[in-house]
């Protein structure tokens, strides 16, 4: 029998109303740094039991604990100052790495909580990193003479940090490159960084990415050096697939049948529907189902809601073709 | 010849001074029922008159108002359009930022006027010619869903007919210039060109207002030829971005204008001026016919708002050394 269609997620998830409200006390200064870890802690534990009740196969931690998906990284490593506020949507704001120095990592960013919440599950723990070159484009620059010596720095300190999360035990490291898509013309800078940041690993590896021109960018995509690149399927209505006819799509690929952006639920039926046509150009062993994107801007519900139906949504097409876990 | 100095699109809401008027607070205040819409209409104005005061204090000859009750530059004037619906939360270019995406699910019209009482509201607080700031219609079709039109054409001819009406409105409220925000034509390929034309073609014509069509992002070299017989009176090119706009100065039609940009708004670093006035210079020397204003190359709501705000004084500090050396 054949084997495949493991599930899991892209890794963020939605914060519970109290945290965030912890997290805006402890930045007024009215609750302390352990008052919220310890409630990071409790959520953190929450977020893996809910995610083994649904039955993912692969589950994250949900980076309750971080903001910005660069800036907590930015904020932990020498050659990086943090700005002022910048708003990214609306009333809401970020502060933005800049980089004003060399960029180094003096001491581990995630291997402490992969660790905790490891100790919480028998199932695998996905170790996630965010990528050089999503580091660099997201960050300002006051000090590197070019993109690529920022990116290259970046990756040096990630592939540190991913062998770290591999000496504790890491079976998957994700490591995310949402920014490639959109500048085409620096998806060599994106594979050379990435090649680097990902050096030496033995563990499965993962790279993120969002959606863009894939016009350009595909098949050269499928240079990125990782095993498996999650893709937003859902969003682009599944239209890649057709690409992935004309040049067949080589590597392990994460699934998006969950559209993060919006609040509907999807229905068992679309989903299972997504999974035929992907099963029609890729083999089960391939895919990896899962959400478009980080769940964290989904209400705590909505999120579980989806992830509810994509995972029975599987065992249905598990069922129907004959697939093993 | 004097170098004007503006804006391109939107400047950080959150003063950076304590004790002033924090539009940002008021939002949460009344998100938690303590404040009211009106409490943040107040805000709104008060962030507006902060936003053209630092302008007016650097002297920014053509200000503008900073889009302060914007969430995005594509929904304010899209949830005013009949034909759209506000959907999720999308990441804007490769900026970091995000939008809502607007879906066109019906046809595209002008109904009430989107941007006319912010614009009154901020000329009444200047001296100066404050800029109106629209989204171009082919990127905010581009940024859009399309879950009505068959295709295209028919959707661009809509919405540039409908942003006319709204650019329509503005002149009668007293607008003397409207900038139209493309960053996709600085991504578009020559084949997009009569799309572009669709769009922009009855927008432009006839217009008694000076209109910017402002590119950030990109250059728009693949359709530049097309933008040639449109009826914009000044170009606005991103330098830094996108160098090869400088290819761009021979080609632009005697008898316009060309903002550039470059004053980066992505990057925090700041531009030493007399290295700018230099810039400002090469222009000069390649088209010394034409007529020049210094921007920023995006908008400043990339920036925090401290950083913002050196920016526009270096941005100023550097047209004055490229007017004075200009003679």
């Amino acid at each position: 029998m054949a084997r495949g269609l493991w599930t899991t997620t892209v890794g963020s998830f939605p914060k519970p109303p109290r945290l965030e409200k912890a997290r805006s006390q402890h930045a007024r200064g009215e609750l302390s740094a352990e008052a919220l870890e310890a409630m990071e802690r409790e959520e953190t534990i929450e977020v893996i039991r809910r995610q083994e009740r649904i039955g993912l196969d692969i589950v994250v931690d949900g980076e309750l604990y971080r903001g910005d998906m660069t800036t907590y990284f930015a904020e932990r490593m020498p050659g990086f100052a943090i700005s002022n506020p910048v708003r990214s949507y609306g009333n809401r704001y970020y502060r933005k790495p800049i980089a004003v120095g060399p960029i180094r990592r003096k001491k581990p960013l995630t291997v402490d909580w992969w660790k905790f919440a490891q100790a919480q599950t028998s199932r695998p723990v996905k170790g996630m990193l965010t990528g050089p070159y999503t580091m660099m484009d997201w960050s300002f620059n006051e000090h590197y003479p070019s993109r690529e010596a920022m990116a290259m720095d970046l990756a040096e300190a990630i592939n540190e940090e991913a062998l770290a999360l591999q000496e504790a035990g890491a079976k998957f490291i994700q490591i995310d490159e949402p920014a490639v898509s959109v500048r085409p013309e620096e998806l060599p800078l994106a594979v050379k960084a990435l090649a680097r940041a990902a050096q030496g690993l033995k563990a499965k590896t993962i790279t993120h990415i969002c959606y863009g021109d894939f016009d350009v960018i595909y098949p050269a995509l499928l240079d990125l050096p990782v095993d498996q690149i999650d893709l937003e399927m859902a969003n682009s209505r599944y239209d890649l697939l057709e690409r992935f006819r004309v040049h067949p799509f080589t590597k392990e690929i994460g699934y998006g049948v969950l559209d993060v952006h919006s609040h509907r639920i999807e229905t068992k039926e679309e989903i299972k529907e997504g999974l035929r046509r992907g099963l029609e150009v890729l083999r089960p062993e391939q895919i990896y189902v899962d959400p478009d994107c980080g769940l964290k801007t989904r209400t705590v519900d909505e999120a579980f809601a989806k992830l509810e139906v994509m995972v029975e949504a599987v065992r249905e097409i598990r069922a129907e073709k004959g697939i093993d876990v | 010849m004097k170098i004007e100095t503006t804006l391109a699109g939107s400047y950080p809401k959150l003063p950076t001074e304590a004790g002033e008027m924090n539009l940002r607070v008021t939002r949460n205040r009344r998100d938690q029922g303590k404040a009211t819409d009106r409490d943040v209409e107040e805000a709104v104005r008060e962030t507006t008159r902060r936003i053209l005061r630092i302008q007016e204090r650097a002297g920014v000859d053509i200000p503008v108002d900073g889009s302060a009750a914007w969430d995005d530059a594509q929904t304010y004037v899209a949830r005013a359009l009949g034909g759209f619906a506000i959907e999720g939360l999308i990441r804007y270019l490769d900026t970091n930022t995000y939008y809502r995406q607007p879906a066109i699910t019906s046809r595209i019209e002008w109904q009430r006027p989107a941007t006319v009482e912010d614009f009154r509201a901020a000329q009444s607080m200047s001296e100066r010619p404050v800029k109106a700031f629209l989204p171009g219609p082919y990127s905010l079709y581009r940024f859009s869903r399309d879950r009505h039109y068959g295709g295209a054409k028919e959707a661009l001819a809509d919405l540039g007919a409908a942003l006319g009406r709204e650019a329509t409105a503005l002149e009668e409220a007293g607008a003397r210039w409207i900038h139209f925000e493309e960053p996709w034509i600085g991504k578009a390929k020559s084949d997009e060109a009569p799309l572009i034309r669709a769009a922009l073609e009855p927008l432009l014509a006839g217009r008694k207002a000076r209109t910017v069509l402002h590119v950030p992002f990109g250059a728009p070299t693949a359709v530049f030829d097309t933008l040639r017989d449109l009826s914009w009176s000044v170009i606005g090119l991103d330098l830094r971005e996108a160098p090869a706009g400088w290819d761009l100065l021979p080609r632009v039609p005697e008898g316009r204008a060309v903002a550039l940009g470059l004053i980066e708004a992505r990057n925090t670093r700041l531009e030493d001026a007399a290295d700018v006035a230099r810039e400002v210079a090469r222009a000069r020397a390649a088209r010394p016919d034409l007529e020049f204003q210094l921007s920023t190359t995006a908008s400043l709501e990339y920036l925090p708002a401290d950083r913002a705000e050196a920016k526009v004084a270096r941005l100023v500090e550097a047209a004055r050394i490229a007017s004075r050396n200009g003679g």
